[in-house]
C-alpha cells in the first residue's frame, strides 16, 4: 500500500445478511479536501465509522498515515480527529470541561488543553454560556462543539460526518474558513454530506459510494470528464434518466454529476397529480 | 363538547389516533423486547385485575357495612384511598416508565376541543382510572343494596367524584409533564422526589417518638385535621352522602356544590396547561446566546493528579464532574448517612429501649460502609450508562481502554473512601467511634468488596450496558442482568464476610477478620489485573453492541 494520508484495500463490512460496504478501495492523498458522497443508505457512515476505529470491517485493510490501523491503532488515532454521526458528546460536562477532557485524552498537557479550549470556544462562538451544560446546547451549538473537539489536537485527518447539519449560516461560513486554513496547512479532510453545493465547494476530490461500492472516486474535473465523456458517447452505464438534460456548453454540477452516475427519478407529470 | 366528538373530522381523528396507537402496540411485538414488555404487561394485567376485584369487594361491603350501621360519614375512611391511589398511582408510574408524547398531535389540523377531549380521553385510558372508577362504582353500589333510597344521590355525589378524579388526574399528569420536559425542572423534582422517599424513612421514628407521650399527639393532629378533612374531596363526597342519608338535603347539596367547584377547578387548571400546550409553548432546554459583546473566555486547566497520567487524570475528573453535575446522582451517595440517622433515632421494642445499632454499636461502622458500596455498585456496574453518544469518543481516541476502565474504577473507589469517612464521622458524632480493630476490619472488608465489584462491574459494564440519564427523574439502574448479577455478588461478599467475622470472633481476635479480608483483596486485585490487562481486547469485541445500546434515542 502506498503513503496516502488514507488508503484503504478490499474494506468490507456485513451485518448479517446485508453487505454495507463491499470491497472498498479509497485512496485519499496528504493534504487533500475529499468528499465522500452516496444516497442514503450507501455505507457511508459505515465507512467512515471503519476508517475512524468505531466500527471493526468484516475484512480488508485500512492505512491512515502510512500506519496499519489494526495493528497500531493507538498512534493512528492521534493523528486523526472524528466527528462522528452522533457527535460523541458529553453531554453533563460543559463545553469548556469536554474540550479541556478531550484535549487531555489527545495527550495535552493541562496548560495547552486549557488555552486550547478557550480559543475552540471563543472561536466557535460558545463563550457566552460557561456554566451551560453540553446537553443543554442547541444541535448547532453541538456540532460546533464536536468540531471544537475534533481538532482540539491539531490532527493531521480530520474526518466529518455531516458538520455542517443544523449548523447556521454565519458559523458555517466561520467553519469553512477554519477547514480550510487546516488544509492549507497541510491536514487532510475527509467530509460527508448530503449538501452536494457544500462538497463542491470545498472538495477538491471526491467519491461516490452506491450500495455499498465505490462507483467513482477522483477530482471532481475528472468526475466532470469522465461523465460528459460517457454521456456524449451515450453509454448505457451512465445512467442520465433521472438527471437534468445538459444544455451544450454546460458545466455540470457536482449534483449533475451525481445523479448520472448513482441514477435516480423525476417526477413525470402523472405522478403526484393531486399536488398543488 | 357532544357535537364536537360526533362532528365527521375529530370522530375520524379519534379513530384513527387509537389506530396508531393500536399499530405502535402491535409493531412492538416485533421485537423480544416487546414481546417480554407484552408479557409483562399482562401479569401486570392479571395482577391489577386481581387487586381491582380484591379491592372492590372490600370497598362495597364497607360501604354496605357503614351505611346499614348508620354510619355513612364513615364512606370517608373508602373514599380516602381510592383518591390517594387514584391520583398517586399514575405520578408514580410515570416516573418509571415512558409515555406517549401527544404534544406530535399539534402539527395536525385539530381544533383546541378536539385536542382537549384527546389529552383527556387518550391520558385516562390508564390503570388508575379503571381501577379508580370500579372502586367508586363498588362503593356506590355497597350503599344502593344497604340503602336503596340512597342510591340516587351517592350515585350524583360519586359520579361528581369520579369526574373530578379524572379531571384532577389529568391535572397533575399535565403539570408533571410539563415539568419533566425541562432538565432543570426535572431534576428540582427528583430533587423533591428523593426528599419526600427519605422524609418517608423518618415517618416511623416521628410516629413512634410522638406517641410515647401520656395522650398522644398523633391522635391531637388527627382530631385537628378532621375538619380540614372534610373540605377535601374524599370527605366532601362523603359528607354530602351522610347528610342526605340524614335529610339535611340543603347542606347536602352544599357539600355536592363545593365536590362540583372542585371539579371545574381542575377542569379550568387542565385548560389553562393543555390551552398552554395547543398554543405551541416552547419548553426547549436550548441556551439563548447572549447580544452583548463577546466576551474573552478564560479556562482552567483540568485537575492534577500527581503520579497519574494526563488521559487517566482526565477521565476520573470527567467522572466526578458528571457526578457533580446530577443532583439525582450525588443525592443517593448521602443515604448512608441518612440511613445512620434513622437508626439511631428509631426506638427497638419496648422492652429494650433502644435501636439495633445503639445496642451494638460496634456494627453502625461495617454496616454504614456496606451500605455506601451497596449505593455505589449501581454506578460500578453500569460504568458507560450515563456516556451515551459520548461512549463513540472512547473508540476514537487513543486511550486504551484499560486506562479508561482503570480511571472510572479509581474515581468509584475515591467517592466510595469520601463516603465511607463521612459514615465513620456519622457513626462517631451519633453512636460512639468504633474501635480501632473494628475499623481496620471493616476498611479491608470495604476494599476487598470493592475489588470483587469492580472486577463484575466492569465486565457487565462491558457486556450488558443500559443508557442511564444522570438528568432523569427515578431510578437509574443498569440491564437487569447487571442487577441480578450485583445482587449474586453482593450475597457472595455478605456469605464471606460474614464467616470471617464468625471465625474472627471464635477466635476472640477482631485483627485475624483484617488479615483474611486483606489476603482476599490480594486475591481479588491479582484477577482486577488481569481484567484490566485484557480490558481492550473486550471492549472492542463488544464497541458496536455498547455503541448502539448507549446510543439508543
Amino acid at each position: 500500500m502506498d503513503a496516502s494520508a488514507i488508503s484503504t484495500q478490499s474494506l468490507t463490512r456485513r451485518f448479517g445478511a446485508l453487505l454495507a460496504v463491499d470491497n472498498v478501495n479509497l485512496r485519499v492523498a496528504s493534504g487533500q479536501f475529499f468528499g465522500f458522497l452516496g444516497p442514503n443508505g450507501a455505507g457511508k457512515s459505515t465507512t467512515i465509522k471503519m476508517l475512524t476505529g468505531l466500527l471493526a470491517p468484516s475484512s480488508g485493510r485500512i492505512e491512515l498515515l502510512g500506519l496499519d490501523f489494526a495493528s497500531r491503532s493507538v498512534e493512528v488515532k492521534r493523528q486523526i480527529g472524528v466527528v462522528p454521526e452522533g457527535m460523541a458528546l458529553f453531554g453533563r460536562l460543559t463545553g469548556a470541561e469536554y474540550l479541556n477532557f478531550v484535549g487531555r485524552m489527545y495527550g495535552l498537557d493541562r496548560g495547552t488543553a486549557a488555552k486550547r479550549a478557550a480559543e475552540l470556544l471563543d472561536f466557535m462562538q460558545l463563550a457566552d454560556q460557561p456554566k451551560a451544560l453540553v446537553t443543554d446546547y442547541s444541535h448547532g451549538m453541538q456540532k460546533k462543539l464536536a468540531l471544537a473537539a475534533a481538532v482540539i489536537h491539531a490532527p493531521k485527518i480530520l474526518f466529518l460526518d455531516e458538520p455542517f447539519e443544523g449548523v447556521d449560516a454565519i458559523a458555517s461560513g466561520t467553519l469553512k474558513a477554519m477547514l480550510q486554513r487546516m488544509i492549507s496547512r497541510g491536514a487532510t479532510i475527509f467530509l460527508t454530506s448530503h449538501v452536494l453545493e457544500i462538497i463542491e465547494r470545498l472538495c477538491s476530490h471526491v467519491a461516490i459510494i452506491h450500495q455499498g461500492r465505490l462507483v467513482a472516486q477522483g477530482s471532481l474535473e475528472d468526475l466532470r470528464a469522465g461523465v460528459e465523456a460517457q454521456a456524449a458517447a451515450a453509454l448505457p452505464s451512465i445512467s442520465s434518466a433521472g438527471a437534468p438534460a445538459l444544455e451544450p456548453g454546460e458545466k455540470l454540477t457536482l449534483e449533475q454529476i451525481f445523479l448520472r452516475i448513482v441514477g435516480g427519478s423525476r417526477l413525470t407529470d402523472q405522478e403526484l397529480s393531486w399536488l398543488r | 363538547m357532544a357535537a364536537l366528538i360526533l362532528s365527521g373530522q375529530s370522530r375520524a381523528q379519534f379513530g384513527a389516533i387509537a389506530r396508531v396507537r393500536w399499530q405502535l402496540f402491535v409493531n412492538s411485538l416485533r421485537t423480544i423486547r416487546g414481546r417480554l414488555e407484552l408479557v409483562s404487561r399482562i401479569f401486570l394485567g392479571t395482577w391489577f385485575a386481581m387487586l381491582g376485584i380484591g379491592g372492590a369487594l372490600v370497598l362495597g361491603l364497607g360501604a354496605s357495612h357503614f351505611v346499614s350501621e348508620g354510619k355513612p360519614e364513615w364512606l370517608a375512611v373508602l373514599l380516602w384511598p381510592v383518591f390517594l391511589f387514584w391520583q398517586l398511582f399514575p405520578v408514580l408510574a410515570t416516573v418509571f416508565t415512558e409515555n406517549f408524547d401527544s404534544s406530535n398531535l399539534l402539527r395536525f389540523p385539530l381544533s383546541y376541543p378536539s385536542f382537549f377531549l384527546i389529552r383527556l380521553v387518550y391520558g385516562s385510558l390508564d390503570p388508575a382510572t379503571f381501577l379508580g372508577l370500579l372502586w367508586t362504582l363498588s362503593i356506590g353500589l355497597g350503599i344502593g343494596i344497604a340503602a336503596p333510597s340512597q342510591f340516587f344521590w351517592a350515585a350524583l355525589a360519586l359520579g361528581v367524584f369520579a369526574i373530578l378524579n379524572i379531571l384532577l388526574g389529568r391535572v397533575v399528569f399535565a403539570w408533571l409533564e410539563r415539568w419533566l420536559a425541562q432538565r432543570r425542572t426535572r431534576e428540582i423534582l427528583g430533587l423533591l422526589f428523593f426528599l419526600v422517599v427519605i422524609g418517608f424513612q423518618f415517618t416511623g421514628p416521628v410516629v413512634t417518638h410522638l406517641g410515647r407521650g401520656t395522650f398522644p399527639p398523633s391522635r391531637q393532629i388527627a382530631e385537628q385535621f378532621l375538619p380540614l378533612e372534610r373540605l377535601i374531596p374524599p370527605g366532601v363526597a362523603a359528607q354530602s352522602i351522610s347528610l342526605a342519608w340524614r335529610g339535611e338535603i340543603l347542606s347536602a347539596v352544599g357539600a355536592l356544590i363545593l365536590l362540583c367547584g372542585y371539579a371545574l377547578a381542575a377542569l379550568w387548571l387542565l385548560h389553562l396547561r393543555l390551552g398552554a400546550q395547543y398554543r405551541g409553548e416552547n419548553l426547549s432546554d436550548a441556551v439563548a446566546r447572549t447580544t452583548g459583546p463577546r466576551q474573552k473566555l478564560s479556562v482552567a486547566p483540568g485537575w492534577n493528579l500527581p503520579g497519574i497520567p494526563g488521559p487517566i487524570a482526565a477521565v476520573f475528573e470527567k467522572e466526578l464532574r458528571y457526578l457533580s453535575h446530577s443532583a439525582a446522582m450525588l443525592l443517593p451517595m448521602v443515604m448512608p448517612v441518612v440511613v445512620l440517622f434513622i437508626f439511631r433515632f428509631t426506638p427497638g421494642t419496648a422492652a429494650r429501649d433502644a435501636g439495633l445499632l445503639s445496642r451494638a454499636p460496634d456494627l453502625a461502622f461495617p454496616a454504614g460502609a456496606a451500605y455506601a458500596l451497596l449505593i455505589l455498585s449501581n454506578l460500578v456496574y453500569n460504568n458507560f450508562g450515563a456516556e451515551g453518544t459520548g461512549v463513540q469518543f472512547y473508540f476514537a481516541s487513543p486511550v486504551k481502554f484499560r486506562d479508561i476502565l482503570l480511571a472510572k474504577n479509581l474515581a468509584h473507589t475515591a467517592v466510595l473512601a469520601t463516603e465511607i469517612f463521612l459514615v465513620w464521622l456519622g457513626v462517631c458524632y451519633l453512636f460512639a467511634p468504633p474501635s480501632v480493630a473494628i475499623t481496620a476490619a471493616t476498611l479491608a472488608g470495604a476494599l476487598f468488596a470493592l475489588l470483587v465489584n469492580i472486577i463484575a462491574g466492569n465486565v457487565l459494564s462491558l457486556y450488558s450496558p443500559k443508557k442511564v440519564d444522570y438528568g432523569a427523574l427515578g431510578r437509574q439502574r443498569g440491564s437487569q442482568a447487571s442487577v441480578f448479577a450485583s445482587l449474586g455478588v453482593q450475597l457472595f461478599i455478605l456469605a464471606l464476610a460474614f464467616v470471617t467475622l464468625y471465625l474472627a470472633r471464635a477466635y476472640g481476635k477482631i485483627w485475624v477478620a483484617t488479615l483474611i479480608f486483606l489476603a482476599l483483596a490480594a486475591v481479588a486485585f491479582a484477577g482486577y489485573a488481569l481484567l484490566l490487562s485484557r480490558a481492550d481486547q473486550m471492549a472492542l469485541s463488544r464497541r458496536e453492541i455498547l455503541t448502539a445500546e448507549l446510543s439508543r434515542t
